[in-house]
């Protein structure tokens, strides 16, 4: 499961989400208003956030479907510069 | 040469963007400006814009087209009644230069309505038969000097290529054939980049010279174009343009001629632009951070416009 900080960078980029309802692994990112702006937004802020960038496979737009799939791929770059 | 007051306002018509019916319909049909527009434009077609729109195939289709544009120019006059919105000066990056045609009065908008949806028409069918396997990639994190490099390589390889849009410092728009794309977007990643989306029909290339006489001919051959009622930033170069003539030209080299949004926030500001209000459903232009590094952005969305109170969204 993912860290606190992965949730709060990752809502404040989910304008449909509400600030009550659960965020689930396998939701549909772009249903919850994350757009093509949004995902560039978003990508900058983990990688300040973590202190890394995304490289290679990471940097594609499947990388940032799901909670699920954008937290696998932020896990193996944090393992990848530990 | 740049001034140091800035407390100018500009109105910014976006580019057209995936536009979903769930975002936008209940807009256009509960706000009277979009109403009394909609309706202006179902008279000039024949058939309704709005059950065009909902049954739309694909986001480019025509009646999605003259939806984007009654949405923008909709929000336009709403900001201007509610907002006490008055700009200087006018500029519309891509499609957005159909909105300021009528915004700026240099056609009626029964005649942009029409305008709009013959383009879409000519476009299909230039598109059906001509360069079927042009397509246009955006993307962002690639600075100007690193695409250069890639362009240089698919240049040695003997690739077709042509640049559509600087959108941003480090976001771009590049025409290039189909089966080029996997390759190109490999580069892209290579670089650091990250690919967003890719657009078919393409966009904004000097190959499209044909489709460009074709409009002219089988559009604008009709159309006589009054002189703008603000100056028009050229989304070409950052000229500005103030006469009919010159936004008739701006709408037809918009098909031949690349985008270049730097050139635009160069212009406002040197103008002493500090405030920009994009009007219609942006999703790129008023985010990007070009715009949002030099200008204090009010968004004027369809969402802004429903609530009961309005107030701006300011970023």
């Amino acid at each position: 499961m993912w860290d606190q900080q992965f949730e709060a960078t990752l809502r404040k980029h989910l304008p449909y989400l509400g600030d009550d309802e659960e965020l689930s692994g396998g939701a549909e990112l772009r249903d919850l208003g994350l757009d093509s702006m949004g995902t560039v937004e978003l990508l900058s802020d983990l990688e300040k956030t973590y202190g890394l960038r995304f490289v290679d496979d990471a940097l594609n737009l499947e990388t940032f479907a799901t909670p699920d799939t954008l937290w696998s791929a932020l896990s193996g770059l944090r393992a990848a510069n530990a | 040469m740049e001034t140091e007051d800035r407390s100018g306002a500009a109105i910014v018509f976006p580019g057209m963007g995936a536009m979903s019916f769930e975002d936008v319909g209940k807009f256009m049909l509960v706000n009277p400006y979009a109403r009394k527009l909609l309706a202006t434009a179902d008279e000039v077609l024949g058939y309704s814009v709005i059950d065009g729109f909902r049954d739309a195939e694909h986001d480019y289709a025509e009646a999605s087209q003259v939806a984007f544009l009654i949405n923008c120019l909709a929000l336009a006059q709403w900001a201007e009644a509610q907002l006490g919105l008055d700009p200087m000066l006018c500029a519309g990056p891509s499609f957005g230069s159909k909105a300021t045609t009528a915004y700026t009065g240099c056609l009626s908008v029964e005649d942009t309505v029409l305008m709009s949806a013959r383009i879409a028409r000519c476009q299909d069918e230039y598109f059906a038969k001509e360069h079927t396997d042009i397509v246009t990639h955006s993307f962002v994190r690639t600075p100007t000097e690193r695409l250069t490099e890639i362009l240089g390589e698919m240049d040695e390889r003997d690739w077709w290529h042509d640049m559509a849009c600087y959108v941003d410092d480090d976001m771009h728009m590049v025409s290039l054939r189909e089966d080029a794309l996997e390759w190109f977007k490999e580069r892209v990643r290579g670089a650091g980049g990250l690919s967003l989306y890719t657009m078919r029909p393409p966009l904004h290339s000097s190959a499209f010279a044909a489709l460009r006489r074709k409009a002219e001919e089988e559009v604008f051959a009709g159309l006589s174009f009054a002189d703008p009622r603000i100056p028009v930033v050229s989304d070409h170069d950052g000229t500005l343009l103030r006469t009919g003539d010159q936004i008739r030209n701006l709408l037809l080299d918009g098909i031949v001629r690349q985008l270049r949004w730097p050139l635009v926030v160069d212009t406002l500001r040197a103008q002493g632009v500090g405030t920009v209000h994009v009007a219609g459903p942006d999703s790129l232009f008023g985010r990007v951070r070009r715009t949002t590094d030099n200008f204090e952005v009010v968004r004027l969305t369809p969402r802004m416009a429903l609530r009961p109170r309005a107030a701006a969204d300011r970023t």
